[in-house]
């Protein structure tokens, strides 16, 4: 890795240090890796490149210059669904190519048969590329490498929890997610147990790998029946297979949540999506076990998008009663990001050193002044990626205080802990008549 | 000063049984549009079943010299109603202002009466039916019986993407006298009041301006939905939808309160490998092709956004320059140049810049004209005067494509169609036209399917 870069992503060893570093300071060495990282990648990824020579940038010399280079989270996604659909895994790795650092095209992908194979062999050639669980019904993937991976797992083991308590091996952990497979839910709960796990003391919702080709099975299946070649059989039947696997995870809760409630007098480590935390609560009520009745020293963790599942207005309330005063670290993190920003005692999140965010206006354009309170479009530069690109525009919305001090008395700037999504910021009604109406041939809407 | 301008707040007013209803109780709107209504009175939104509606008797050719009236009040405009209209419009859509003008002023002609006429013989069978009762005789049983193009109760979900809409259903409204909510969409808070305010201009407390009522509340709203929704109050619900729209009141239709849905559409082109006979004809092909796709610069259900192409991938490429060399043309429903592609469409098409093997992209974003050719539809919605062209061996394979959400199929050469009619029918189109004339939607003839007026009303019996 470039050396301007490695000094700043090297900090983190000392989180104490490396969030509290004033802005004036860490400018000068940001824009310089950046630059550092953008010489390199221009030559290596011709999207960048096109977007470079498009915009007329040669070198990153204000952040104003790293806004036209900004990927969309949508560029790793933006293969056609046709590869996947009818199996040309070929074609599959030269886009991935097109968008990773290193060379993909002597991995061999004769015999694949579907797309965990394909990510197998990715991965069994020692690119660790990730996927997304395709809620959109298209899983994006994003390279990197194990020297990203590496990075990560020690960020997250300096970051997860701070600035409330550190890392370290020696107590239960529970991990709701899946904790196999090539996603970033999975690789951070192998992290948590890394980072966290007493011997013996680790317990997983289930086993099950997650299995990208089941996302987009469902997903062609759902094509399928928008385009009416599914018959009305085949409908039945995915309609029943999804009924199935939903009460196996109803069964599976179960057991999991009276393992946690067994264990609430030691500090545990414990994190998952809201909805989960829901579901522990129900059993607990089943149990006669009352509110904050958790050891005070357990970490408590919440979070995940919210993704369109149906939850009561008050859920973060009722899971903040119920587990009681425990630890609350809070993590702004997504997919593509390998450094994500740890929340203060004052509740905002703290941007590491190899960080670069970029706040821009709501379509994604220009980059917002840089004083006091201001919203926008999250962006960002992680200067840690040797796989990819590291320089994302985000679907969120969120609230940067540019003032140079928190709240917390550390240096700022810091994002206030207000994200939302901009699709979720409801749509206003304007209507139209031209469209897709795949929603409702789909059978979403009657 | 712009800065001012832009966050003031708009004065939308409600129309309630032909009076217009100023206030400001209420208010709504992103930061940047801002807009205030009048309290919502729901008891002065809905009218009694125990009364027929004001026009139910009402003569059909009264209706019609008033709706002419109201055309060329339109035209005149003397209160400057349609003006402030239009330049809401502008602001509020992503129209060209140019385009945008000129739907305006085909608005008036919606209202003329031999065009509604037209959609009374084709649709209604005559006026007879509409006036009155239409004398059965040729039941088998040899009874005598009539029956009645019976005025309805309709509840309007109007799109707000183009003026016409809105002049469209007051006119259907207003010819089958039915008595008429309109929920106005946020994105036209203006062009329907505008009309009925004219309504009330040319015809003061006549039975069909007091068959109208506009108003404005959050599409979706339970709490107003739910009690508008219902067959003691209405018994159709004209949805202009979008799919929060159809979302909401699916929850509400029931036997009695029946969804007449003109819902989003998405149309295509097909050209057959005989435009290749020429470059003359491949270039005439290609500008009636861009005539179809910046239709209302690409925003109406009928704009041409896939166009598949019986050729090679070479001849696909020829023909997909020629098109995008044609999009940036003035025509009466486009600009030349169009507005800028959004940033997330952008990023979908630079994402296919990372495949230059798939994909190939002629044009750029300033909103002219962009044209994409890959081998299989791409999987975004082309909007923003965006097209792809996709090379098929036979205009047969591209039937795969082809759904209920399929509106309009414009195709080269005309001939063709007599091959191709029936299976696009019965794939889901609605709707085959000659290249170019993708457009030339028509009074009289049928939209998405079905016959409006028809469904618009209730067909009553009086059997002997």
């Amino acid at each position: 890795m470039s050396p301007k870069r490695k000094f700043l992503l090297d900090l983190i060893d000392k989180p104490d240090e490396a969030f509290n570093i004033c802005e004036s300071e860490l400018g000068p060495l940001r824009l310089a890796a950046a630059q550092e990282l953008f010489e390199e990648r221009v030559q290596q990824i011709p999207l960048l490149k096109h977007r470079a020579e498009e915009a007329g940038i040669s070198r990153i010399e204000r952040y104003e210059d790293l806004v036209p280079l900004l990927f969309a989270h949508t560029t790793y996604k933006s293969y056609p669904a046709s590869f996947v659909e009818k199996g040309q895994w070929e074609r599959l790795l030269k886009w991935l190519d097109a968008l990773s650092v290193p060379d993909l095209s002597g991995v061999d992908m004769s015999g694949v048969s579907n797309v965990d194979e394909w990510l197998d062999r990715l991965w069994a050639a020692d690119h660790r590329v990730l996927a997304t669980s395709g809620s959109s019904g298209k899983c994006s993937f994003l390279n990197h490498t194990a020297g990203d991976q590496d990075n990560k797992r020690r960020h997250f083991k300096y970051a997860a929890a701070w600035p409330v308590q550190a890392a370290s091996k020696d107590r239960p952990v529970f991990w709701m997610g899946q904790v196999k497979g090539p996603n970033s839910a999975v690789e951070a709960g192998q992290f948590a147990m890394a980072n966290w796990g007493r011997e013996g003391a680790i317990f997983t919702l289930t086993q099950e790998p997650l299995r990208i080709s089941e996302v987009s099975r469902m997903a062609a299946m759902r094509k399928r029946m928008a385009d009416g070649s599914a018959t009305p059989e085949e409908i039945a039947a995915f309609e029943t297979e999804s009924a199935v696997k939903g009460a196996r995870g109803n069964e599976e809760m179960r057991t999991f949540a009276d393992q946690v409630l067994d264990h609430r007098h030691e500090p545990i480590y414990l994190i998952g999506f809201w909805a989960q935390h829901l579901a522990i609560i129900e059993r607990a009520r089943e149990r006669g076990i009352a509110d904050g009745d958790f050891h005070p020293n357990s970490i408590i963790g919440a979070g995940g998008g919210v993704k369109g599942i149906p939850l009561p207005p008050d859920y973060k309330e009722r899971v903040n009663t119920f587990y009681g005063n425990v630890l609350r670290p809070g993590l702004y993190a997504m997919t593509e990001l390998s450094q994500p920003m740890p929340r203060c005692e004052r509740g905002h999140y703290h941007i590491p050193p190899g960080l670069i965010v970029l706040l821009l206006d709501d379509s994604g354009e220009k980059l917002l002044d840089p004083v006091g309170l201001q919203s926008g479009r999250f962006a960002f530069l992680d200067l840690a990626y040797e796989g990819r690109w590291g320089g994302l525009i985000t679907g969120d919305k969120v609230t940067v205080d540019f003032a140079s001090k928190c709240e917390c008395g550390r240096h700022g700037p810091v994002i206030h802990d207000s994200i939302t999504r901009y699709t979720q910021l409801g749509q206003e009604d304007n209507i139209g008549c031209a469209g897709t109406i795949d929603a409702y041939i789909r059978g979403a809407i009657a | 000063m712009n800065a001012v301008n832009q966050t003031q707040i708009s004065r939308v007013c409600h129309i309630v049984k032909g009076e217009v209803v100023e206030g400001a109780e209420l208010e709504y709107g992103p930061a940047h549009a801002r807009f205030t209504t009048p309290a919502l009175k729901l008891d002065d939104l809905v009218w009694s079943r125990q009364a027929p509606g004001p026009a139910f008797d009402t003569p059909l050719d009264e209706i019609l010299d008033i709706l002419g009236e109201l055309g060329r009040w339109l035209e005149r405009d003397p209160e400057g109603l349609v003006r402030q209209a239009l330049e809401n419009a502008i602001r509020n859509n992503p129209m060209h202002p140019r385009v945008m003008q000129r739907s305006y002023e085909m608005m008036p002609r919606i209202f003329d009466r031999e065009r509604l006429m037209v959609q009374i013989d084709n649709e209604l069978g005559g006026k007879t039916a509409v006036d009155g009762w239409k004398p059965v005789t040729n039941l088998l049983s040899g009874r005598s019986a009539a029956m009645r193009a019976f005025p309805a109760r309709i509840l309007h979900i109007i799109a707000g993407n183009a003026p016409g809409v809105a002049a469209v259903s007051i006119a259907r409204g207003a010819v089958t006298k039915a008595v008429n909510l309109i929920k106005l969409p946020s994105n036209d808070l203006f062009t329907a009041p505008a009309i009925l305010r004219g309504l009330s201009a040319v015809a003061p407390g006549h039975a069909l301006a007091r068959s109208f009522s506009a108003a404005y509340w959050r599409g979706g709203d339970d709490k107003v939905e739910s009690l508008l929704m219902r067959p003691q109050f209405f018994d159709k619900l004209a949805a202009w939808g979008g799919d929060a729209t159809l979302r909401s009141a699916k929850n509400y239709i029931c036997p009695g309160f029946e969804l007449v849905s003109f819902d989003p559409k998405t149309s295509i082109s097909m050209i057959g490998r005989e435009a290749f006979a020429s470059d003359e004809l491949l270039a005439e092909v290609a500008d009636k092709a861009a005539a179809d796709a910046t239709l209302v610069e690409q925003l109406a259900c009928a704009s041409s956004r896939y166009q598949f192409v019986e050729g090679t991938q070479e001849q696909a490429d020829r023909f997909a320059e020629l098109l995008q060399q044609r999009m940036g043309t003035e025509r009466q429903l486009a600009s030349a140049e169009g507005r800028p592609v959004p940033g997330h469409l952008r990023e979908e098409i630079d994402g296919l810049r990372v495949m230059p093997d798939y994909y190939r992209i002629w044009g750029d974003y300033s909103g002219s004209g962009l044209v994409v050719r890959s081998e299989e539809p791409v999987d975004f919605h082309p909007e923003f005067r965006v097209v792809n062209v996709v090379p098929v061996k036979d205009l047969r394979d591209a039937l795969r494509f082809v759904n209920v959400a399929t509106q309009t199929v414009s195709l080269f050469p005309d001939e063709r169609k007599i091959e191709l009619r029936d299976l696009l029918a019965s794939a889901g189109a609605q709707r085959v036209t000659c290249i170019g004339a993708s457009g030339g939607m028509e009074g009289g003839l049928a939209h998405d399917g079905f016959l409006p007026l028809a469904r618009l009303v209730r067909w009553i019996n009086d059997e002997g």
